[in-house]
This record gives structure tokens, C-alpha cells and sequence, in this order.
């Protein structure tokens, strides 16, 4: 009987995501939102930052004139803006903040001439090269509501088979080289979370995830939480999204570990593969990729 | 304490609800709310009636213990007193719940509050109860666990193999949700009540958005109903089809998760394709949802989800006949029908001990009310009636998603809500792990207080009954057949 099972396991058609819809598509179904920088104005920009419920868009001046500011460390992706100002605001179908540092999570444009301007960003995290192509993870809820472990629980699933990279989920910190930490720390869990880091042997790199591991996220205002994950232990990247898609997952870990995802030399996706993909896509973009009844 | 003695320790009013009929009714919630330097605590009922009954009781101070009647009534007194500084005099376990680990104040107690005094827990332990004896073993687990899990702590003591004790210790993920709610626009506040539990935040929205129109006095229009339906019953299938697949995978019969979880991306998928997100969130708003997909759409979901029950019909029988799973599923983690009553245990685990209790059936709300579920109920209690019933469960979620998306209503999607909302109400919904309900108190369309009694605040406490007498190896098959959310719980 088990026979059976693994029989019809071994004659189902390969549910892999193609690699280029992971990398092209990785945000589609996140809600986290794209601003046409070109369509803002200073009657927009207030709107979007009045709307918005976790602040993570805001406007403000300095001495180069107006800005306004995409946070996607706090975006929980609720579509208020999107709905507010389709004109402006779409739905992102591709996602390149993911892995990447605190900073370059947040977007600025000038509200006067509609350009971004670049993040001032250190250099993205480096992992020792004597790590080579294993990485043991360990995953830690820091107090999360478990919408990000869903998420990454998905990671092992025949769709995106994490292990193909070579990272397993490991059941000690003591055997981990990356932590991937969700929630807003809690009070209540602020000394595990120090505890847990210590048992990490070095390089100790920390990886925190979602609104909440970013920033706090909704709950950032509560005194019963202590914040971001960064409040409480370093933090080397972050990946944002309520929760990160599968897809922002892994293009996050691939940025952190360094990994292309696919052929040589496509480590970066390009704006025109970025624009081909969503022009015959949609949100529901990786569904109708990888997913033969749902197309 | 006698029967009696507890009696004549309750309020007047407490006493006459408890004692109106000869059956005690269900304790579905006990809460508490500052009033100057008073604490309303209010007591929901289930008498089977249309309405839960409500008793208040506003108190200063001290107030009889409900325990020695209800002993499921036990955290929500803890919660109480850590909260709002009320002593229940006559509990049997007065000790801190929410933050025991911490010698800060309570989260939001006024001034003027008092506490259970140190000396109270005495011959409890002020951390743990001490179990002692020739023999006896303590293993303690968590918060930090070897797995995807969230955080949570349990407190083992064992002669040999055999459980002989077993508490809980939880609360780690204790976010202060409720007092963050209070203050806020209730129309805007959504996605706070969705990440209260991430893979149930549908049914959390759905019961946020009830509450709200029940007070507002608005019925979202038939196709909105239709949709949180669907909805809610492809949570449930989700999850039951995940839970089922771990369950497999906790004794080792590895073919299952690998198959349960690609079911469950399956239907993710669907989702994702039917209305841009994966878990619902952002769909249910106060009014309505905010989105309208169209008939390509719902045919599309129909063949997936047919697809999907259909797969998960056959291999689920199939793992449930392997003799392996049966030899570890069969006689484990026995929760029997008295113990469930006395932990008023609520969803598919009260349901495999006999409760014959489903929202959907005994209160249709929203879409069950058009058509209803066929609702399971098994009787052995074990981990093998948890399983079944899941099957049984997906089984009639796959029926009422083909029915409801092959006779769709027409019409809008999303009623305009009203500002400014006032008055109290509550809402229940039968999310994936039984009854949530959700208890506001609006002022001008704010928020003064609300309060969410989760299926997993309430099941916890079911737990350690039916995993003492078992082996210790058992604890992580018996522990995923009754799946709580950690954070639900927390909040």
C-alpha cells in the first residue's frame, strides 16, 4: 500500500516552479505595492501616507525639495493604495528588495520631478565563501502568528524544494549557519531569541522575515512587544511581505547566500524580463506558471 | 471546594444563570473590562439558544471563583487577574498566565488592583507544579522547538516511557493585541484581526467584520456571504489537508506530508489565481469583500478544488487503512467526552470526542445560512477520530465549495459600512479549529474594547488530559492531531 504511494509519487509530473517565474515573479500574490514614481505629486503623496495603517509610506521634505517614501520593511501589503490610486500604485509582480539590508528596503522619490533616489545602502550582506553550497537553517518564531511559518513550511513542499540549493532546516540553532527569524520580537520571547542566538556558531548570520521580523509590523506599537527583530540581535538581511511569498523566500536567501537562481550569468533579473513577465502575467502569476489546473 | 461552596461564592446574577437550568450550560468566554477602578467581567454562555447569553458582573477587588463548576473557566480567570488585577478567590490554580516570567506590571491594569498574593500558589510551585517521587523524570520542551513551529513551552514529568504529568506553559507570543485594538477606527482595523492566527486569518477577519456589522446593524450583500464562504471553507480544507499530512509524518509514514503538502500549495495556488492572495488576507472587509471574481475564475477554483478533495479522499483512506499508522493513530491520546465537557473543548477535536458542536449547523451565519454542511462527529476521542474527522471535514468543505461555486448569488460584492458605529455585540465563526469569537465595544467608531476567545485559547487546556497515561514519544503525533495556534491562543 505504501508502494502505491510512492509509485504515484514517483509518476507525478515535476511540480518545480520554473526557476525564471521564482525570479521574475517572485512578489506576485505578496500585495506588496509598486509606485510609479512618474505619477506622484504632492496631493497624491499625502493621500498614500494617510492611508496607509503601518506608516510604511510617508512624505516629508529636506533641503533637495518633497519626497515620498515606500517603506516595504512595514508594507503589510493590505491593498488600500493600490485601491485608493490604481493610477499611481500597482500590485508588484516582482520584488528585487528581498535579502537585501535594512535600508535598501526603503524607496524614495522626489515628489517634484517623480525620480527615485537611491537608498545610501551598505554593501549587501556577504556570506564566507567556506560555507560553499550547504546551508543549515534554523528557523526561529520569535512570536509571530505563524503566517510567515506557513509560508516557509511551503519552502519544502514539491514546488519549491528548498534542498535543491542545499539548505536544510535544522532543529538546533547549535547547527545552523543562518537564522531566519519571523515576528515581532515579544517581550515575552526577547530572552529565547537572545538565548538562540548565542547557541549559534559563527558567521551567525540572521535573516529576519515579514512585516513584523523587519519592522514590528502591526504590532509594532504594542508594549507588549519589543519590535523588529533588529530591536533585539543583529540582523545581516531582511525579507519582507505578510507574509513573504515562497518565491520572495527564496530569491531572499538566494541574494543572501549568494546564489544564482538558474543559468549563469541570470543571477539579476533584468527590467525587460521583469516587463515581459508581467505584461502576460498577472498577481496570479506563479499559479498559472506551475500550476496545470488553475491556468 | 463543594459544589456549594463555589455557589456562594459566585454573584448573585452569576449564580441565577448558572443555576436557571438543571444542565449547566457551555462556557464559551469569561473577559474582563476596566471601568474607572471597577472591572466589568462579562461571562458568555451557551444554552443552545439562537444568542449566547450574557452575564456582567461589575466587581472591585474580589470576585467567586467559576473553577470548581467550570473548569475550563480556569485561564480566562487567570488572564483576568493578570490583566485587570481581580482576585477569584477559591481558584485552584491562582498563578500568573500571561507573563509569568516577567516581574513587570500587568499588561493594562489600573491603578488600585490587586494581586493573588505570593504566598497564594503555595504547594502549587510557583512555576511549575513539582511532580516528585521515586523515579520521576522532568523533561521540559520549548519555547524553542526543532522545528517550523511556533514557541510555547511544556513541562513533562514521566516514570519511564509513561507521562504521568503535564502543563502548559504558553503566552510567549503574547502581542497585547486586544489592548492594541482598543483606540482604533474599527473599520480599518482588519489587519490586526488577521495576524491574530496567520493560517486562519480568513475565519479571524470573517468573525472581526461579523462583529462589527452585527453592530452596525449591516448584512453584506448574498455573493459577499458567498465569497467569505468559499473562503473559509478553502482554509479549512487547506489546513485539514496540511494537519493530515503532519499528523503522517509525525509516525513516520513519510510518502503522506510529501503528498498532503503538495494538495495544500495545490489549493494555495487556486487561491492565489481566484483572488491574488494565497491565505485571504486583504479580501474581507467590514461591508463586505473586495474583490469579485468572475464565472472563468470560480470554474477554475471548482476543478482545483475537486481535483485536490478528490486526490486527498483516496490517499487519506489509504493512509488511514496502513497498518503502521493505525498500530501508533489507534487508542493515542484518548480525550474523552467528559473531559472535553469539562474543558468546554470547541472544533473537530470536541467533534472526535462526541461534541456534537459546529457553528455552521447550530448558528448559520453568512453563506450557511443558504447552504449548510454536513457536520461530523465521531466518538473515540483518539488520534485516530482526529484524523478521520478531518477527512470527514475536507470531505463536506470540497461538496459545499462545489455547490456554493456552481450557484453563485448575484449582485454587489461590498455594502458601503456606516461611520461612527456604537453599541456592543459579538460574532462567532467555525474556523478551521472550532469556534472564534470575536466581543467588541464601539464609541464613535472606535474601539473601546474587544475581546478574542480563540478555538485554541479554549482547546489548550484539553490537551495535557489526553496525552498523560500515554507515552512520551506519542506527545508530538497527539499534540499535531489537536493543531492549536500558539499565537491564536497568545494573541
Amino acid at each position: 500500500m505504501m508502494g502505491d504511494l510512492l509509485l504515484r509519487t514517483l509518476r507525478s509530473p515535476s511540480r518545480l516552479v520554473p526557476l525564471d517565474a521564482l525570479r521574475c515573479t517572485n512578489a506576485g500574490g505578496s500585495r506588496m505595492p509598486q509606485v510609479l514614481g512618474g505619477r506622484l505629486n504632492a496631493d497624491l503623496a499625502d493621500r498614500l501616507a494617510a492611508i496607509c495603517p503601518t506608516e510604511a509610506m510617508r512624505r516629508g521634505s529636506d533641503s533637495g525639495g518633497r519626497w515620498f517614501e515606500l517603506d516595504y520593511g512595514e508594507c503589510i501589503g493590505c491593498g488600500r493604495c493600490a485601491a485608493a490610486a490604481p493610477e499611481a500604485v500597482l500590485p508588484a509582480v516582482h520584488l528585487e528588495a528581498c535579502g537585501v539590508r535594512r535600508e535598501a528596503l526603503v524607496h524614495r522619490w522626489s515628489v517634484d520631478t517623480g525620480k527615485e533616489i537611491p537608498p545610501q545602502t551598505a554593501e549587501p550582506p556577504r556570506l564566507d565563501r567556506w560555507l560553499g553550497r550547504a546551508v543549515n537553517i534554523r528557523q526561529l518564531d520569535a512570536g509571530s502568528c505563524n503566517g510567515c511559518e506557513a509560508e516557509i513550511a511551503a519552502l519544502t513542499n514539491p514546488y519549491y524544494d528548498l534542498e535543491r540549493w542545499g539548505a536544510h532546516f535544522v532543529a538546533s540553532p547549535k547547527h545552523a549557519d543562518l537564522l531566519l527569524v519571523t515576528g515581532p520580537v515579544t517581550r515575552n520571547m526577547a530572552e529565547a531569541v537572545r538565548q538562540t542566538y548565542a547557541a549559534l556558531p559563527a558567521p551567525k548570520l540572521v535573516v529576519a522575515v515579514g512585516a513584523c521580523g523587519c519592522s514590528g509590523g502591526v504590532f509594532d506599537a504594542s508594549p507588549a512587544v519589543a519590535g523588529g527583530v533588529d530591536q533585539v540581535i543583529p540582523v545581516d538581511a531582511y525579507i519582507p511581505g505578510c507574509p513573504p511569498t515562497p518565491a520572495m523566500l527564496l530569491t531572499g536567501l538566494a541574494a543572501v547566500l549568494q546564489r544564482r537562481l538558474g543559468r549563469r550569468g541570470a543571477g539579476r533579473v533584468s527590467a525587460e524580463a521583469v516587463k515581459a513577465r508581467s505584461a502576460t502575467a498577472g498577481a496570479g502569476s506563479v499559479a498559472s506558471r506551475a500550476n496545470p489546473q488553475s491556468s | 471546594m463543594t459544589r456549594d461552596a463555589a455557589l456562594a461564592g459566585l454573584p448573585l446574577t452569576l449564580r441565577r444563570t448558572w443555576e436557571k437550568d438543571a444542565q449547566p450550560p457551555r462556557l464559551v468566554s469569561i473577559f474582563g473590562r476596566s471601568v474607572g477602578r471597577e472591572t466589568e467581567v462579562h461571562y458568555l454562555f451557551d444554552r443552545g439558544a439562537a444568542d449566547y447569553e450574557e452575564t456582567t458582573v461589575v466587581v472591585g477587588g474580589e470576585i467567586g471563583s467559576l473553577v470548581p463548576l467550570a473548569p475550563a473557566a480556569s485561564w480566562q480567570e487567570r488572564e483576568i487577574h493578570d490583566r485587570f488585577g481581580l482576585i477569584f478567590a477559591g481558584h485552584p490554580d491562582p498563578r500568573p498566565l500571561l507573563r509569568p516570567w516577567q516581574p513587570a506590571p500587568p499588561v493594562s491594569a489600573p491603578n488600585g488592583t490587586r494581586r493573588w498574593p505570593p504566598d497564594a500558589a503555595a504547594g502549587i510551585g510557583a512555576e511549575f507544579i513539582p511532580v516528585t517521587g521515586n523515579g520521576v523524570t522532568e523533561v521540559a520542551v520549548g519555547p524553542v522547538h526543532a522545528g517550523i513551529i511556533e514557541p510555547g513551552h511544556f513541562r513533562f514529568s514521566t516514570m519511564g516511557d509513561r507521562v504521568i504529568f503535564l502543563e502548559l506553559r504558553h503566552f510567549y507570543t503574547h502581542k497585547g493585541t486586544e489592548d492594541l485594538l482598543a483606540g482604533m477606527d474599527a473599520a480599518g482595523a482588519t489587519p490586526i484581526a488577521e495576524s491574530v492566527s496567520g493560517d486562519n486569518c480568513l475565519a479571524h477577519a470573517v468573525a472581526y467584520c461579523q462583529a462589527l456589522e452585527r453592530i452596525a446593524g449591516v448584512e453584506p450583500p448574498p455573493r459577499a456571504q458567498a465569497l467569505r464562504g468559499v473562503g473559509m471553507e478553502l482554509e479549512r480544507l487547506a489546513n485539514h489537508i496540511g494537519d493530515f499530512g503532519a499528523l503522517c509524518g509525525d509516525v513516520g509514514f513519510a510518502p503522506m506530508p510529501a503528498l498532503a503538502s503538495r494538495l495544500k500549495e495545490d489549493l494555495l495556488l487556486a487561491s492565489l489565481a481566484f483572488c491574488g492572495t494565497r491565505y485571504w488576507r486583504g479580501i474581507a472587509v467590514p461591508g463586505g469583500v473586495t474583490m469579485d471574481p468572475g464565472e472563468q475564475a470560480r470554474a477554475a477554483l471548482a476543478r482545483a478544488v475537486a481535483a485536490a478533495g478528490r486526490e486527498f479522499a483516496e490517499l487519506g483512506g489509504r493512509a488511514l487503512r496502513n497498518p503502521s499508522v493505525q498500530a501508533r493513530f489507534d487508542g493515542a491520546g484518548v480525550l474523552t467526552p467528559q473531559a472535553a465537557r469539562d474543558f468546554a473543548a470547541v472544533g473537530p477535536v470536541a467533534r472526535a470526542s462526541g461534541a456534537p458542536l459546529d457553528l455552521r449547523r447550530d448558528r448559520p451565519y453568512g453563506a450557511y445560512r443558504r447552504r449548510s454542511v454536513a457536520a461530523a462527529r465521531l466518538a473515540a476521542g483518539d488520534v485516530m477520530a482526529r484524523a478521520q474527522i478531518r477527512m470527514l471535514e475536507a470531505a463536506a468543505a470540497v461538496e459545499f465549495l462545489r455547490a456554493t461555486l456552481a450557484d453563485w448569488p448575484p449582485g454587489n460584492v461590498r455594502d458601503r459600512f456606516p461611520a461612527g458605529a456604537e453599541g456592543r455585540g459579538w460574532a462567532a465563526v467555525e474556523s478551521p479549529r472550532g469556534e472564534l469569537v470575536y466581543w467588541l465595544l464601539l464609541q464613535q467608531g472606535r474601539i473601546v474594547r474587544c475581546h478574542i476567545r480563540s478555538p485554541s485559547f479554549q482547546n489548550w487546556p484539553a490537551l495535557p488530559p489526553a496525552v498523560i497515561g500515554g507515552i512520551i514519544a506519542d506527545f508530538p503525533m497527539i499534540n499535531k492531531s489537536f493543531n492549536l495556534s500558539y499565537s491564536g491562543c497568545d494573541r
